[in-house]
């Protein structure tokens, strides 16, 4: 696995690492490649049906569809850093130009 | 037990007074509270002091998933689980110590340090659960609340000394959980008896419109029907995670506690039990580990994506909201836990996504097919729930690992089956190896809670484990 790749996912999932912890990484990944081999070495996995839940859950109810608010704007502001005029405050996400 | 105690006493102060004193020791919790919200009701929970872990929404109260990011954020929603608790009447004592947003098996990696095992401070207590599982073999609280997404519960519980269990997928509410894995989380519970789980477990089951996986009202208490007759007997273990060649294995540790399992599989039959050796194919049990770590990373890498520091958490410093992000997420989230979402993205890679999310959805599939098929003659599967006694912390490597052995793709990873399948499952001190204790675990099909409780409590019995005492 090639850092540059790593620090590729990296950005995509919006932090950084340094070199080290790269590399340490990378390392990692000779290993996890490996174990994730072990999966492929499984026979006629095609005929399968991935698994995405535990069983199949056959919900036979539904929510009644009712107005609620669960919180209030107050509530919502209580863990926000930066804030105006009962806002969120964030830079200016669009340009002047 | 719960039914046992004295509640003319101020158990509330008292369990803040031993989480006070041993903080500084084992670092169980994150926060200890110094008041709580009485309430009389007749619930047999009412004045009960008990932990949560502290990825559990409690409005009000820090909750912190034991993350930098999320160091200075407090809820203001309650999670079902304790909001039920505290309709009871429970008494919250603490927030317990987890790995970093429960991704990890030490307990090392949350953000106010280590948690320490209560037998042997230089050893780890597994992971994530830590804290809640410390809580009760300290004897702070008579149960805690924990969260089990691949053994989160049911290994600490081994480590620890005490019992673990999580119960089918759905039957306990997850709303106010924060998402790790949404198809493998489970809530569970630590007590120190099958009666005490049970009567948690009671009390935060059923079904929450506010989770539309949880699974309809069963009407009827787990507590009440114990003593029960057990409809059947018949137990397996699959010789490929234990068998008795193990007992002269090179691995001493490995070799004690194989003795250990053997010895309790006689006296389980000596009462009554039939148990059986069956076969898995090796291949398909080697793959357990990769799978779990796959749909795992895959799964934690968008539910985590929220975490941004704008709305809560957190803030970064930056000139742009990605900038401001990017800060966040870099300084917030721990180098372990970034590995993980980096594995997570490239398993989800358009290219990868074939070969390794859906592969590992199939295998998982198989996994859970094969184990159907053992419950269709018996009542669950027995097994060791780890190969050994709790690591030496110096040994302690949360690294998403450097094993390939069978012992850690197999012995150590299988109670994973649990949370593939969603069976409920259950983790009981089996005795002692170096003085150190390690658990024997029963996993059942679903929604055969309570005869696995029932099963359990025999279990239990027999065994009469002797918890650590009070200093």
């Amino acid at each position: 696995m090639q850092i540059e790749k790593l620090k590729k996912y990296a950005k995509l999932l919006m932090f950084d690492m340094n070199e080290n912890e790269y590399k340490i990484l990378q390392s990692e990944f000779d290993v996890i490649l490996k174990q994730m081999d072990l999966i492929g070495q499984i026979k006629d996995l095609d005929k399968v049906k991935p698994m995405t839940f535990p069983f199949e859950l056959n919900s036979d109810y539904l929510r009644e569809d009712e107005y609620e608010n669960t919180i209030t704007t107050e509530q919502f502001l209580t863990n926000v850093t930066e804030k105006s005029q009962n806002q969120v405050k964030v830079p200016k996400v669009v340009d002047n130009d | 037990m719960i039914n046992n105690l004295d509640k003319s006493k101020d158990l509330f102060k008292s369990s803040v007074e031993k989480a006070k004193k041993y903080q500084n020791t084992y670092n169980a919790f994150v926060t200890i509270l110094d008041e709580s919200n009485e309430i009389e009701t007749n619930h047999v929970l009412n004045k009960v002091p008990y932990a949560l872990k502290d990825n559990f929404s409690t409005s009000n109260i820090l909750t912190t998933g034991s993350s930098n990011i999320l160091k200075n954020y407090v809820p203001v929603y309650d999670a079902t689980v304790y909001r039920k608790l505290k309709e009871a009447g429970a008494l919250l004592v603490g927030k317990t110590v987890l790995d970093e947003l429960a991704m990890g098996g030490t307990s090392l990696t949350g953000h106010t340090g280590p948690v320490l095992n209560p037998y042997d401070t230089s050893r780890q207590i597994g992971g994530s659960s830590g804290g809640s599982a410390a809580a009760v073999a300290l004897n702070i609280v008579p149960f805690s609340i924990g969260s089990d997404t691949g053994d989160s519960v049911r290994k600490p519980a081994s480590y620890a000394g005490v019992i673990g269990f999580k119960p089918t997928y759905g039957r306990i509410s997850r709303y106010g959980l924060f998402a790790f894995a949404s198809s493998l989380d489970h809530v569970a519970v630590f007590a120190k008896s099958t009666k005490d789980i049970a009567i948690v477990t009671d009390t935060i089951k059923g079904r929450d419109n506010l989770d539309m996986t949880t699974l309809p009202d069963e009407g009827y208490n787990y507590s009440d029907l114990l003593e029960e007759q057990i409809e059947n007997k018949k137990l397996c273990y699959i010789k490929e995670i234990i068998n008795k060649d193990m007992i002269n294995s090179e691995d001493i540790e490995l070799g004690k506690t194989t003795k250990l399992f053997f010895e309790t599989l006689e006296k389980l039959e000596k009462i009554g039990f039939t148990i059986e050796e069956k076969s898995m194919d090796k291949e398909l049990l080697k793959a357990i580990y990769p799978t779990y770590l796959t749909i795992s990373c895959a799964e934690a890498t968008s539910n985590n994506a929220n975490l941004t520091g704008i709305q809560f958490g957190v803030r970064g410093i930056g000139e742009s909201i990605e900038e401001i992000m990017i800060d966040a997420r870099t300084k917030g989230f721990s180098e372990l836990i970034k590995r993980r979402f980096i594995i997570g993205s490239y398993i989800l890679q358009k290219e990868n996504q074939e070969k390794l999310f859906l592969n590992a959805g199939r295998v998982r599939r198989l996994i859970v097919e094969n184990t159907k098929e053992l419950f269709k003659d018996y009542a669950g599967l027995i097994l060791p729930a780890s190969g050994g006694i709790a690591p030496l912390i110096k040994d302690s490597s949360d690294q998403v690992t450097d094993r390939l052995s069978d012992r850690s793709l197999i012995l150590e990873n299988h109670l994973a089956i649990g949370n593939f399948g969603g069976f409920p499952s259950i983790t009981l001190p089996m005795g002692l190896v170096d003085n150190l204790p390690v658990g024997i675990n029963i996993t059942s099909e679903v929604l055969t809670d309570c005869e696995l409780l029932k099963i359990a409590n025999v279990v239990e019995k027999e065994i009469n484990f002797k918890y650590l005492k009070e200093d």
